[in-house]
């Protein structure tokens, strides 16, 4: 299980940011093709990442581009340019059914066959940002081996609720809740969207700790200051360590005496558990542990 | 004459310009900017060898840098290549 804590935006046509974005920390980069983009500098924005995908450094960070969307023109250009120079993933927005995965996913195989790249290499994170694309959050997250991860919109998502972003976010309430559950039965993770008040640390931290108590896995971001803010969040107490240090020395015990079972305090604990526990443990930045 | 332009003059960018030539012109490159002066061979060398890869024979191209590394003043010159060959953006 590799940590997603963090998943940083980077403006796709700003050398600036695309060059150092790694250097902030966050456990995976997003290159924004889409919003963070001009209609005019589309074109230029996707030479630019591509030709940094290719020889910029990205450090442990895991690295995803957000595509424009399959109803705009740009979608399979932004596909040929990037899929060749190996990336993690993709970032699709506005995904309202499988269908928009399927044409997606097609042309990813297309572009992997043709450029050499391992096919099926390349996920897809689905961006969920209107109230039919949250309706159908499981049909989504389960159309396709490729679907690693789905998120919750914002901004996009409100307004198509006919409503705003509030303080306390009682508006992705539900959706959020929608998401968490058609990600965790289609056995993928999920994304929380960003956080749009940047100064705003103490509205972060409440949000943060929120969408954790849910089970979201991390959460977009959009400032690198809000970078560590989460990931203190997501940082494990000093009693979950210790639960997860015996269950993980319990299952190394059970391991070494052959036993497939594994016993903590006289009960017994599920292969599940075990992950989770060594998860935990690679978290609080102890995965050595784990080994 | 046609004209394209690509990048801005944002920190480390630069804003590449280019017209299309005459026949039998050839390439003209000037330079501007922050990191002209100091490596201004080695990024003309790099503007020329990639105008050239895209199958430029005569044109003019102007760069004002603001610190851009090679791969950024590369992208930046094919971007505005396509523009002037393509015939617009995106």
């Amino acid at each position: 299980m590799k940590l997603r804590r963090t998943m940083l935006y980077l403006p796709g046509n700003n050398p600036n940011m695309l060059l150092r974005g790694w250097l902030f920390g966050s456990d995976g980069l997003i290159l924004d093709l889409e919003d963070a983009v001009s209609i005019h500098e589309k074109d230029s924005a996707r030479i630019l990442v591509s030709r940094i995908l290719k020889e910029g450094e990205f450090g442990d960070c895991e690295v995803t581009v957000r595509i424009n969307g399959v109803d705009t023109e740009y979608w399979e250009k932004d596909l040929e340019a990037i899929v060749p120079c190996g990336i993690d993933g993709i970032r699709i927005p506005k995904v309202e059914g499988p269908e928009t995965v399927k044409a997606v996913d097609e042309a990813l195989t297309r572009i992997e066959k043709a450029a050499g790249v391992t096919v099926g290499r390349t996920k897809i994170c689905c961006l969920l940002e209107t109230a039919r694309g949250i309706w159908n959050a499981y049909e989504v997250a389960a159309s396709s081996p490729r679907v690693d991860s789905i998120c919750p919109g914002g901004e996009d998502l409100t307004a198509d609720l006919r409503t705003q972003r509030s303080d306390d976010g009682v508006e992705l309430e539900g959706p959020r809740r929608r998401v968490i559950l058609a990600a965790r039965a289609a056995g993928i993770d999920a994304f929380d969207t960003v956080f749009p008040r940047i100064n705003d640390d103490e509205g972060l931290v409440r949000e943060a700790t929120f969408i954790k108590q849910l089970g979201f896995d991390g959460k977009s971001v959009i400032h690198p200051r809000q970078i560590p803010i989460i990931h203190s969040v997501f940082m494990p107490t000093e009693k979950e360590i210790t639960k997860a240090r015996r269950i993980v020395e319990a299952a190394k015990e059970a391991a070494a005496r052959g036993l497939g079972a594994v016993s903590v305090d006289g009960r017994m604990v599920d292969a599940p558990v075990v992950k989770r526990a060594q998860f935990t443990l690679t978290r609080a930045g102890l995965s050595e542990e784990v080994q | 004459m046609k004209t394209a332009q690509a990048g801005t003059l944002e920190s480390m960018d630069c804003v590449v310009s280019l017209t299309e030539g005459g026949a039998g012109n050839g390439m003209t490159v000037t330079l501007a900017g922050a990191s002209a002066a100091r490596f201004g061979k080695a990024m003309e060398t790099r503007v020329r060898e990639t105008l050239k890869k895209l199958g430029a024979v005569d044109v003019t191209a102007s760069v004002q840098d603001n610190g851009a590394l090679d791969v950024v003043l590369e992208a930046r010159v094919e971007a505005a290549w396509r523009r002037l060959t393509g015939g617009g953006a995106a």
